[in-house]
């Protein structure tokens, strides 16, 4: 095999060669075929090269399959692997975004004002608690809570929301020209005109409903549930859960007073509303917490009291507190 | 396990013993699942064989070793993501064929697939979507060119530069791997 800058110049000849057999032309083909041909009788490491460059595409052909209209298995892996990096990757900017927006906050949030409807592109973020309400340039005003993030898309054909982490407000502006969608990485909800509540946590999303209805639908597919106001819904990475009852009046109050108002929530979502509203580190593992939910209203100006509220409520619950920073929450021994 | 150099397997060694059993706490912690982080933990190891010259430099093996480690889950989360949407699709495709590939046949396809993957986040979004539309859709470098909206010519270019990342990065796609 050819290594060093020698090897590099020679593969990259051969790979020019075998695209230009792949050219749509015939008689492009025709005349690349002659070239590839003196190409290699020059050189024996060129051979080599060529060979070497012709049982990579063999085995992608291999891999491909018959190509058409059809499922394809390579492709359909390919997409979603490039998916999945494209999620941790914006995750992780989330991460350093939320230090940096101390610092660039202010100017982002009003020159979003300025900004004409359709090229409207802008990564909004909250720091730990913090709390921001902007309105969007199609009068749609969005609330992001403390600790979130999303990335607003605005492209003249639909209205996209990407909740990256943490829980928003939405009051939608009515434009049936335009679609209003809210994307987690658990599903996307569609909306025309209406006011609505999205939860990101790691395991689910949750849509709780204020007015009017919005469309869900879950990653993994299938239909739409119409979740109403006065009804939530869980959607993870199972699918679409069933639709709840909640009480609209409480959530839209718990919005306004700083509140957490849980109805039958695993702890683990819990904790991580509250975990976004502490300067500091709330320490406690989903899975082990897996089987308790709440239902509670929790204050989220005062996340000591609110554990306080936690641990008498479920005496199984350690709440330890190595440092005012650092609180663990797990089980009793 | 290399064998030829015995300073190398004395480090090696040295540095699974003492801290084998603190990465797998470790990683217990953070996985929930005691069966898991004995799996990534080994793994971590085996890695860390593979490229062993990173041993001689070590100063701080317990941040190497969770570096390592965090990496190892990252790689597999995204291949066990990948594999998924490949064996859902090929559900779709047996049905439709009336066969199936053997259980060794998939296991070197998600491989080589992984590679692919991998080799075409070094290159461009448009380089990457040209390899893909050429190679697994089979269209032509003049439709790929109005999608994409430049020319022919750039097409072609593109295709060259994701070819040659996938030469140099898929090892699972040279000759004899197969």
């Amino acid at each position: 095999m050819t290594t060093g800058a020698d090897g590099d110049a020679i593969a990259e000849q051969a790979a020019h060669w075998l695209v230009l057999l792949g050219a749509d032309d015939a008689l492009e083909r025709a005349q690349a075929r002659e070239g590839y041909a003196a190409w290699r009788a020059a050189d024996p490491r060129h051979a080599a090269a060529a060979a070497d460059m012709e049982a990579l595409l063999d085995r992608l052909q291999g891999l491909r399959g018959t190509p058409g209209t059809g499922p394809n298995p390579a492709r359909a892996a390919l997409d979603a692997a490039h998916a999945h990096e494209r999620a941790q990757r914006l995750t992780r900017r989330a991460g350093i975004a939320l230090a940096l927006a101390v610092l660039l906050g202010a100017p982002t949030w009003l020159a979003l004002h300025t900004w004409p409807l359709d090229v409207l592109s802008a990564d909004l973020r909250t720091g730990s608690g913090e709390r921001h309400t902007v309105t969007l340039p199609d009068g749609s005003l969005l609330t992001l809570d403390s600790g979130s993030a999303v990335d607003v898309r605005f492209d003249g054909r639909r209205r996209a929301i990407a909740l990256l982490e943490g829980d928003i407000l939405v009051s939608v502006a009515k434009d049936p020209a335009h679609p209003f969608i809210v994307e987690t990485e658990h599903g996307s909800m569609r909306a025309l005109g209406t006011r609505f509540t999205v939860a990101h946590a790691r395991q689910a999303t949750t849509l709780a409903m204020l007015e009017s209805s919005v469309a869900v639908r879950s990653r993994t597919g299938g239909a739409d549930t119409v979740v109403r106001a006065g009804q939530q819904v869980r959607m993870s990475a199972a699918g679409v859960g069933p639709v709840e009852k909640i009480d609209a009046g409480s959530v839209d109050d718990a919005w306004r007073q700083r509140k957490v108002v849980a109805n039958d929530r695993p702890l683990g979502d819990v904790l991580a509303q509250l975990a976004r509203h502490r300067s500091g580190w709330l320490r406690f593992s989903e899975a082990e917490l897996a089987g308790i939910r709440v239902s509670a209203v929790l204050p989220l100006d005062d996340t000591d009291g609110a554990l306080r509220l936690l641990q008498a409520n479920f005496p199984q619950l350690r709440v330890r507190r190595l440092t005012r920073w650092v609180v663990t929450v797990d089980l009793r021994p | 396990m290399p064998s030829t150099e015995p300073v190398l397997e004395q480090d090696f060694h040295l540095l699974y013993a003492s801290h084998h059993a603190w990465l797998r706490a470790w990683l217990r912690h953070k996985l929930g699942c005691a069966h898991n982080a004995a799996d990534v933990a080994h793994d971590t190891f085996l890695r860390i064989v593979a490229s062993r010259d990173a041993l001689l430099g070590i100063q701080e093996p317990r941040a190497y070793l969770t570096t390592v480690a965090k990496r190892l889950l990252v790689d597999r989360a995204r291949r066990r993501v990948l594999e998924d949407a490949y064996l859902a699709e090929l559900a779709v495709l047996a049905e439709t064929l009336g066969s199936y590939p053997s259980p060794e046949e998939i296991a070197l396809a998600v491989e080589a697939l992984d590679q692919i993957g991998a080799a075409l986040a070094r290159v461009s979004a448009r380089a990457r979507a040209a390899f893909l539309l050429h190679y697994l859709d089979g269209q032509t470098h003049a439709a790929i060119a109005v999608q994409l909206e430049v020319s022919t010519r750039m097409v072609q270019k593109y295709l060259v530069q994701a070819l040659l990342q996938c030469h140099a990065g898929c090892p699972a796609l040279a000759p004899g791997a197969a």
